[in-house]
């Protein structure tokens, strides 16, 4: 019964979350919503993060340069690309059928030239008689999931030799590379100014006979919440099957797993590839419900979040570091309240990442499987060391007998 | 029938040359020790043969397969396993669940109830079965070395590879390795010790190679071997034979 508590405690923790925004009604209530959908956000990179740091012990810091390939790759799709009833005879297009594929040329971000698109000039020319279609949204997130494997399969095969911190080296320098070319390319990727994108229900939904608008908190908080919850699934099957086994071993040590049988390339490879899809497709979502997506998002800084969230949730459980996720980010929200003590204002907007930083530190110092791991193994192994004790003197009093 | 063919093997690290052409072959269920001193090319051969490190030239044949120029995995399938001089055990791993490892990678269809039975059984066998969910890293060391012959149990190979089984073992633990690799071998594998503990090597062996800075030195029965003038001056050392009237200077050949 013990070791059913945390799956019995994880099904309450998602019924809370399916319930709250139907019973939660304070005046904060789309902050509240937004907090969620950001903390399920870092939820879905901490725990692709730590399938990937902990299970396999491949320390990527490209894990935001992954999520931004996601995001990017959404919003140039949505951005340049549009669906046409007619030719506009100045944009680069593809006939199919009765339909053309029309490609916008990249203009940059000077006032100049904002209205100088090709299709802003063809849409000028038809004054109202045709109207393009923008691309769906769920096709950019594909994409960008997609092209997020695409990437993580190029720096798998790149990274199979480099192990420890020349690959975390490595990663850091490919996601800095990545930050530095987007802001670079102002001129299809606007740089700091950043792209827009379509919200991720643009023209609202209609769920059960009730509709949302396009800034309503409940759509996005679920969609956020089914790809956080898709994600640990797929996690949870693969830490279930011999590829958990297998990069478990790979972490513990390469060559002997090698020795055994394991193809440690395919793996090493494989659980790249996994992850990196899994942090894009949260930053494609992340991106379209923003609404923006800059270099910014890019950060080292970033990076350094989501690996403290998933140290201090538990990096070598991905159900901690998700958890862990959650609960840092509301902690560091909470924590901008700023507060007068003896007549002396605390301006926590500077001490709340103090606050965090000496949280990352006393986990690191005392707990070194984070403050949520210990947690779910009291449950699920806390039984194990009465086992051994309990069948401790049978093998011995038969090897004494047979003696 | 399990056939190793090492074929005129080299291995240079710089200007080290590490084999110098070494040549044997292992005709079904042999148990061989290999011995020699410190830096005569041991673990370099047998990194070779599991395909750790590729020989600069020369060739190696398991049952008719070319393995020296596979990866460690594939020659793992092909038939080879080994453990290693110092033990590397998955320690965040629980016991059980090392044993899984090479079970899994071999890709038998065997059933996972069927894989935790023999699991089970190589558990008992190895008297460890009450620290199957314990994790690697609480055993002793001697422990840990059990758990790495457990894995080749679970691997099945044809032909074993072990790297200083004895060292640092207590002495009930030595007793169950030695029923380990009589078990092993009385199951038709072929194995090869890799040890600097005489007593178990002359006990164990039914054939002797000897390894000294890069050539095979010595390849016959123990007894046989224990007296060659060249191993003696080489390795085992004049001093240890009394029955030995020659300085094993004057024998070299």
């Amino acid at each position: 019964m013990r070791r059913q508590v945390p799956y019995y405690a994880g099904l309450a923790l998602i019924a809370f979350l399916a319930l709250f925004p139907f019973v939660y009604s304070a005046n904060d209530y789309d902050y509240i919503m937004h907090i969620f959908i950001i903390a399920f956000f870092y939820a879905i990179l901490a725990s692709s993060w730590s399938m990937l740091a902990g299970y396999a012990g491949q320390f990527s810091f490209g894990h935001m340069g992954f999520m931004g390939i996601g995001a990017y790759t959404t919003a140039l799709f949505c951005h340049y690309f549009y669906l046409s009833p007619q030719a506009t005879n100045v944009c680069t297009e593809f006939q199919f059928g009765d339909t053309w594929l029309v490609i916008v040329n990249p203009i940059g971000v000077t006032s100049t030239t904002l209205t100088q698109d090709c299709l802003s000039q063809a849409l000028a020319v038809w004054g109202g008689a045709y109207e393009v279609t923008p691309m769906p949204v769920w096709l950019g997130i594909v994409l960008g999931t997609i092209m997020g494997g695409v990437f993580g399969l190029l720096i798998g095969l790149l990274v199979l030799r480099l192990r420890a911190a020349y690959l975390a080296l490595f990663t850091l320098g490919f996601a800095e590379i990545l930050r530095a070319t987007i802001s670079a390319e102002i001129n299809i990727t606007r740089g700091q100014a950043g792209i827009e994108l379509p919200k991720l229900f643009q023209d609202g939904i209609t769920v059960f006979g009730r509709t949302f608008s396009s800034t309503d908190k409940i759509p996005p908080y679920f969609a956020m919440l089914a790809l956080l919850l898709l994600c640990l699934a797929i996690l949870t099957w693969l830490a279930k099957s011999k590829f958990g086994l297998f990069v478990r071993a790979l972490r513990e040590d390469q060559d002997a797993a090698a020795a055994l049988g394991v193809n440690t390339t395919r793996y090493k490879v494989l659980v790249f590839v996994i992850t990196t899809m899994m942090a894009a497709s949260a930053g494609a979502v992340q991106a379209h419900y923003i609404g923006i997506i800059t270099p910014n998002n890019l950060f080292l800084l970033q990076m350094s979040l989501v690996v403290a969230m998933a140290v201090i949730g538990g990096v070598e459980n991905f159900v901690a570091a998700a958890i862990g996720a959650i609960i840092i980010e509301f902690v560091l929200e909470m924590l901008r309240n700023s507060f007068d003590i003896g007549g002396i204002t605390v301006d926590m907007t500077i001490w709340r990442l103090v606050i965090f930083g000496i949280i990352l530190m006393l986990t690191l110092r005392f707990t070194r499987n984070g403050l949520i791991t210990p947690v779910i193994e009291y449950f699920t192994r806390g039984h194990v060391g009465g086992e051994t004790v309990a069948h401790r003197a049978q093998p011995a009093d038969e090897s004494e007998a047979a003696k | 029938m399990i056939k190793l063919v090492v074929k005129d093997l080299h291995k240079k690290f710089g200007g080290l040359h590490v084999l110098k052409g070494v040549n044997f072959e292992i005709n079904g269920p042999e148990l061989i020790g290999l011995i020699g001193p410190n830096g005569a090319g041991k673990t370099t051969l047998t990194n070779i043969l599991d395909g750790a490190i590729k020989p600069n030239s020369g060739t190696v044949y398991l049952n008719d397969t070319r393995i020296d120029q596979l990866e460690p995995y594939q020659v793992a399938l092909a038939g080879l396993g080994r453990t290693f001089q110092v033990t590397r055990s998955f320690r965040r791993m629980t016991v059980l669940e090392n044993l899984y490892v090479p079970a899994l990678a071999m890709g038998r269809p065997d059933s996972k109830p069927a894989i935790h039975d023999k699991a089970m059984s190589v558990l008992e066998f190895l008297t460890m079965d009450h620290l199957r969910n314990e994790f690697a890293q609480a055993l002793s060391g001697g422990q840990q070395k059990l758990l790495e012959l457990g894995r080749l149990l679970m691997l099945d190979p044809d032909i074993v590879i072990l790297d200083e089984p004895f060292a640092g073992v207590h002495p009930r633990l030595m007793d169950i390795i030695h029923e380990y690799i009589r078990r092993v071998n009385d199951e038709g594998k072929a194995i090869i010790i890799i040890s600097h503990q005489m007593d178990s090597i002359f006990s164990l062996s039914q054939r002797l190679l000897v390894l000294n800075y890069g050539d095979l030195i010595a390849d016959g029965e123990p007894e046989v071997v224990k007296h060659d003038p060249a191993v003696i001056e080489a390795y085992l050392g004049s001093d240890e034979d009394e029955e030995e009237p020659e300085p094993a200077t004057e024998t070299q050949s």
